[in-house]
């Protein structure tokens, strides 16, 4: 369970972000860029794990984006970038500190307009996704509709053309996908963006620099 | 299938020797701290009836082990040793006693989330102060948090104080309605500083507190914090909490505990029924908190007489998990023999045992090399040899 080094190894200087893989790792590491935070080793095309500033003493890791929310909460990551989409799914124990701005889109449920109607009925929906808490947290708490859950794993717009459920709640970016395959959304649940989260411990226990970072990335044109 | 006969199920654990021997060493040293304060030792049961626990403001009951008595009332594995003592401060004790301080080392069950690591049954050492509201007392359980810490070798951690009146105050001075004062709270509770961001931005309050409700995130840290905090309320609920914070911070101060204290103002209580100063201390090199604690003035009087109290909990598993386990002590002396030896050499390991002497009996044989090899192996510094009558004492790293 001890993630960390102890003291006296050095190794606890470094703050560690853990970034979840892709586009939201690239806008982030532009936006740190302009808080003169850099990590060159990064940008080449290496096979390592584990990328460090040794003058700013940040160390930064790839991972998938479920994963991000755990090495945080652990501690095996002191801050994470990570789209709120993934928090909402996994419900961890962390400080949601900054909302970046960028990777928009909105979680929302869709389907054919004729299901629009089943919406407000109080039972019988069927729901496919691939994110069962946040379908049931809206159905369960906001809609007060009781509903039965099929988890997919990928292409959940599948699941209402071939007669697998009714609806279904996804992520929802231009909406193209689903028009051409004549679905629509039906109602929006919330939007979701990348959000910097950080550790309960480092809040604390590195809290000026964590400050620090939090006021320059607030200060940044994008972000205002 | 897995054979369920040969694994242990989610979030217990077998604890082998070295790791056995640290917790016991750790609870041990805390222990003595809380002697050393005068909190008397109490054990209350490991389940009771869920009323104990449920609807106390602790622990969600759908986090507890709950099981069926044979008359059929529900029992529960004691999520939290804090409400069996209340209950037990409530019903063995008039006010007469008071104060009443308690100790308590236990094991604790909750449904904790699968898969993160978390223990389901868990040590807890803790103290309770029951009967006195004063600042006395809340810096008091600060300090034994603090003494805690120190006492198993720990040094890099800090205790961070909140007020949950703070934010009351804060709430009632901005006129929430109640759905969005609750909404507000969750997401304070849930350290979601974004949706606290997002609920507030648009309401009709003073920008003062527009600017507290942006800047949770950076109200963390050290005395300071709490002069940024009093120029943007204007409450008297968050003033005074402000103040009760400053006085007890020149409490420890004097104390010389200063170096190991923060604040946090946007703490409230984990657990619902905290009324006051509510503490978590954090050490370095763990993701968790390792000391829950905090000021409970409401809970006692469930179970009879209303007493104020204030308490803590030290949580031993996220102690260790900081720790190096510990190397076993191994035994002073081997005691090896002959056949017609042996009951010469159970009475002197005997009487070695008496005199202080951790003797482990060898029942490898009368062959000495074998003796001193697993003397060597374990560690052992010395072997008694009775050969019949004759006893002979061998040093068995003599050529080190």
């Amino acid at each position: 369970m001890s993630y960390y080094v102890c003291k006296g190894d050095g190794i606890m200087d470094y703050i560690t972000f853990a970034l979840a893989k892709g586009r939201l790792a690239d806008k982030t590491m532009a936006l740190l860029e302009q808080l003169g935070i850099t990590c060159d080793e990064m940008k080449e095309d290496s096979r390592k794990l584990i990328f460090t500033n040794e003058e700013k003493k940040f160390k930064f890791f790839l991972a998938k984006a479920t994963d991000v929310p755990t090495y945080v909460e652990s501690g095996a990551a002191d801050i994470g970038i990570v789209g709120k989409d993934t928090l909402l799914q996994e419900n961890r124990n962390l400080y949601e500190v900054l909302d970046l701005g960028f990777g928009k889109c909105q979680f929302a449920v869709a389907g054919y307009a004729e299901a629009r109607a089943l919406l407000n009925r109080n039972n019988d929906l069927r729901v496919a996704t691939k994110y069962p808490n946040i379908a049931k947290e809206y159905f369960y708490h906001k809609k007060h509709q009781t509903i039965e859950i099929v988890k997919l794993n990928g292409s959940v717009e599948l699941a209402p053309i071939v007669g697998l459920s009714d609806v279904i709640v996804d992520i929802v970016e231009t909406g193209s996908t689903l028009k051409a395959n004549g679905l629509e959304v039906l109602e929006y649940i919330c939007p979701v963006s990348a959000r910097m989260v950080v550790n309960r411990v480092s809040m604390k226990l590195e809290h000026e620099r964590i400050a620090q970072l939090i006021s320059g990335l607030r200060s940044l044109e994008e972000l205002k | 299938m897995i054979n369920t006969k040969l694994h242990t199920t989610a979030g217990v654990k077998d604890y082998l020797p070295a790791e056995c021997a640290l917790k016991n060493e750790v609870e041990a040293k805390i222990k003595a701290v809380f002697d050393s304060y005068n909190y008397k030792c109490v054990i209350t049961p490991t389940f009771e009836y869920i009323e104990v626990y449920d609807g106390m403001g602790g622990v969600d009951s759908k986090r507890m082990y709950k099981f069926l008595d044979r008359d059929g009332s529900i029992l529960a594995l004691r999520p939290d040793v804090t409400p069996a003592i209340a209950r037990v401060a409530a019903t063995a004790y008039d006010k007469t006693d008071l104060p009443l301080r308690f100790s308590y080392v236990g094991n604790a069950f909750r449904y904790n989330e699968s898969y993160q690591g978390k223990l389901r049954e868990f040590t807890q050492a803790g103290v309770e102060l029951i009967g006195v509201n004063s600042i006395e007392a809340d810096a008091e359980a600060l300090i034994i948090a603090i003494n805690s810490l120190l006492a198993v070798g720990l040094e890099d951690f800090r205790v961070d104080i909140a007020n949950v009146d703070f934010l009351k105050g804060v709430l009632e001075e901005a006129r929430l309605d109640d759905e969005l004062s609750e909404a507000v709270t969750d997401a304070v509770v849930n350290k979601n500083y974004v949706e606290v961001v997002k609920l507030t931005e648009e309401l009709d309050i003073t920008d003062k507190l527009k600017t507290l409700f942006n800047d949770l995130p950076l109200l963390i840290g050290d005395i300071s914090v709490l002069d940024t905090a009093k120029t943007l309320v204007n409450n008297a609920k968050s003033i005074d909490a402000i103040e009760y914070m400053r006085k007890l911070y020149e409490i420890l101060e004097g104390c010389g505990y200063a170096k190991y204290v923060s604040f946090d103002l946007s703490v409230t209580g984990h657990f619902d029924y905290y009324t006051g100063i509510v503490f978590r201390a954090y050490a370095r090199g763990t993701g968790f908190s390792v000391i829950d604690g905090g000021r409970y003035d409401k809970l006692v009087g469930n179970y009879g007489e209303a007493y104020p109290a204030v308490g803590l909990a030290v949580k031993i598993n996220d102690i260790m998990s900081v720790m190096k386990p510990k190397e076993v002590a191994s035994a002073d002396v081997l005691v090896a023999y002959t056949d017609d030896g042996a009951l010469m050499a159970l009475r002197m390991a005997d009487e070695l045992r008496k005199s202080g002497k951790k003797a482990e009996l060898s029942l490898l044989g009368s062959d000495i090399d074998k003796n001193k090899a697993y003397a060597l192996k374990n560690n052992i510094g010395t072997m008694l040899y009775i050969n019949g009558k004759e006893c002979r004492t061998m040093f068995v790293r003599e050529t080190e």
